[in-house]
């Protein structure tokens, strides 16, 4: 492999290492802006007139500014309750999510604990073997959570993975600070929150906000157990408003049927606002929280 | 002799001992057992309960009568009898082998793709930015994603936006069947590439990287030190990766074509989990759509186990077990 590389010149080889540079760069910006445009043509399309968007004249930048999209989707009460039925489920998920899982875990990382094994290989079949959808949705149907906002934060909310996770995180922490705690009179619930907990901040911090986008984003199970619509998450919403499109004038009243009909407001400008709204709180606070969620990535990369 | 000695000062304790000390040490870890109690109860009830309901594969199921009371179907296989004589059987697995291994081809290889790239940026500022970037389509929802690829197929959508500006006529991208993989696997990778670039990035991290001043000195170009240097690195991540994926070819994400079907292509684009959802949960043919169901979950723990068996083969330190 070594020889042929003496042959070449040391020229050879610079002039080669910026040709390889600049096409890793220009390839690398190729791929973010096809990451990023569907985004920006999204919100552009949104903000756009209904004239320019049948035209196909709309790129990245909004032409002939048109909000009537938006007016229309937040003109009904529809998103707002939507909005907060989502909050409500992602926030109970996720402190049901981390507090179960911390405790499973927590107990888990005891080496000395003598159930250790047999639990361990209890959560560890769950990883590969599953009822499927149609035995879930009988035992939910058969348990009375239909409706219910258990049918959708409790199946999901001790899962193999996070706890293997979450014990071989805990593992990491000093064995002889727990020690220490016991001899001191601590029980293990008061180990776990008044010394292990606090230790694990960057472990909890993202998988609480894993929890969160994954609940923000789910509509399956929603689409299975909620049959009121009023109780519909924001992704359900969504789902009716674009893949429904013939009856979205009916869905939002007198005032947008007209709108839409003559033309004033293109479907795709109700669509696209409702797509905005859905995916703007997630996208708002992204840059803040990124680094998070690469540390809990890089948590499960090392273990698995 | 040392060991008769031995057996006198400390006689061997009986089966009875040890599980009394067993049970004692239990006792005082009560707190350990008290914690774990509310979570596997959680595991329990919703996770092997319903492992346990996949028994009405093979019964008459009476919601009244429960799992066990239901009377078991004669013959017991009848259920899988009746999807391997329908007609559809054999385009609905067809057509699921194609999703999946299709799928499988394109997407795995672009994460690693991706991450040897990146590797190679030697601009720390220019690599988190791609970095950042990329893994912002996996925080969006499948729903999102749906919509974004209907709305953009649609006649004044963005992709056809793009097939006027290259002379391609319009068309409603979204019926019939033409533009469905392309769509479904592009978004796929387009959503993918970037958060699964992670567990390679990291793999490549840990490369000592006193084997690239070798290299360097040996005269290795970019290329020859991807070959010799990365991809060694990243090939146990690879390989499991590989595995975990082959698993999921039969059960592929369902609820995404689920939201890509209409009535032009509902037919066609029928997979296996689909066609679950619609006899169980539509229909309300709960054992016939667990029956097939089950028939999905065998295959794919099959092929992990196969694939696993295969990578053993070749080199036994790369296969998960």
């Amino acid at each position: 492999m070594s020889t042929k590389g003496h042959l070449s010149g040391k020229n050879r080889i610079r002039v080669g290492g910026v040709a390889f540079d600049t096409v890793l760069t220009i390839l690398l910006l190729i791929f973010c802006v096809i990451i990023l445009y569907p985004f920006l043509h999204v919100i552009a399309v949104s903000l756009s007139s209904s004239r320019m968007i049948t035209r196909g004249a709309v790129g990245l930048i909004p032409q002939e500014l048109n909000v009537k999209g938006y007016e229309i989707v937040f003109s009904k009460a529809t998103i707002y309750t939507a909005y907060l039925w989502t909050v409500w489920y992602a926030l109970l998920f996720t402190v049901l999510n981390v507090s179960l899982t911390s405790c499973l875990g927590y107990a888990l990382s005891v080496q000395e604990f003598k159930l250790k094994g047999f639990f361990s290989v209890l959560m560890l079949i769950t990883m590969f073997f599953s009822g499927g959808t149609i035995p879930a949705y009988l035992n939910i149907r058969n348990l009375g959570l239909m409706n219910t906002t258990w049918a959708l934060v409790l199946p999901g909310c001790v899962s193999a993975w996070n706890v293997f996770m979450y014990r071989s995180f805990f593992k990491g922490i000093s064995h002889e600070i727990r020690e220490a705690a016991l001899i001191d009179g601590a029980g293990e619930l008061r180990i776990l929150i008044s010394i292990v907990l606090p230790l694990s901040k960057a472990l909890i911090a993202s998988f609480s906000l894993f929890a969160i986008v994954g609940m923000w984003n789910s509509y399956f199970s929603a689409l299975l157990y909620i049959k009121d619509a009023s109780r519909h998450p924001i992704q359900m919403i969504l789902r009716s408003i674009v893949f429904t499109s013939n009856s979205m004038g009916s869905s939002f009243g007198g005032d947008a049927n007209v709108m839409l009909t003559n033309g004033t407001v293109n479907p795709l400008n109700v669509q696209y606002a409702c797509l905005v709204a859905t995916i703007a709180p997630l996208l708002l606070i992204y840059p803040f929280i990124q680094k998070y969620f690469e540390q809990g990535m890089q948590v499960g990369a090392v273990k698995g | 002799m040392s060991n008769a000695a031995a057996a006198r000062t400390f006689p061997k304790k009986t089966a009875w001992e040890r599980m009394k000390k067993w049970f004692r040490i239990l006792w005082q870890q009560r707190a350990l057992v008290a914690l774990c109690l509310l979570p596997l109860a959680v595991v329990i009830l919703f996770q092997y309960v319903p492992m346990y309901g996949v028994l009405i594969a093979f019964k008459k199921y009476k919601p009244k009568r429960g799992v066990w009371g239901s009377a078991w179907l004669d013959p017991w296989y009848k259920n899988f009898q009746e999807f391997f004589n329908n007609v559809n059987c054999e385009h609905i697995l067809l057509q699921t082998l194609k999703v999946g291994v299709f799928s499988l081809i394109f997407t795995y290889p672009m994460p690693i793709l991706l991450a040897l790239m990146l590797n190679e940026v030697k601009s720390k500022w220019f690599k988190r930015s791609v970095q950042t970037i990329s893994y912002l389509p996996h925080f969006i929802s499948i729903v999102v994603i749906c919509s974004m690829l209907n709305t953009f197929g649609s006649l004044d959508g963005l992709f056809n936006n793009l097939r006027a500006l290259v002379g391609l006529p319009r068309v409603n991208m979204n019926a019939g069947t033409a533009f469905f993989m392309p769509m479904f696997i592009g978004s796929a990778i387009w959503q993918g590439v970037g958060w699964g670039s992670i567990i390679y990035l990291s793999a490549l991290s840990n490369v000592d990287t006193s084997l690239y001043d070798v290299a360097n000195i040996d005269g290795a170009n970019r290329f020859q030190k991807i070959r010799h240097i990365c991809l060694p690195a990243i090939l146990p991540t690879t390989t499991v990766v590989l595995i975990l994926n082959t698993g999921n070819i039969f059960t592929q994400d369902y609820t995404k074509i689920l939201l890509m079907m209409n009535e032009t292509n509902r037919m066609d684009l029928e997979v296996i989990s689909t066609y679950v959802y619609r006899m169980g949960i539509q229909d309300g043919r709960f054992e016939f759509a667990t029956a097939v169901n089950l028939f999905v979950s065998v295959i794919s723990l099959i092929l992990v186990v196969g694939t696993n068996y295969v990578v053993r083969f070749i080199d036994p330190e790369q296969s998960i077990w």
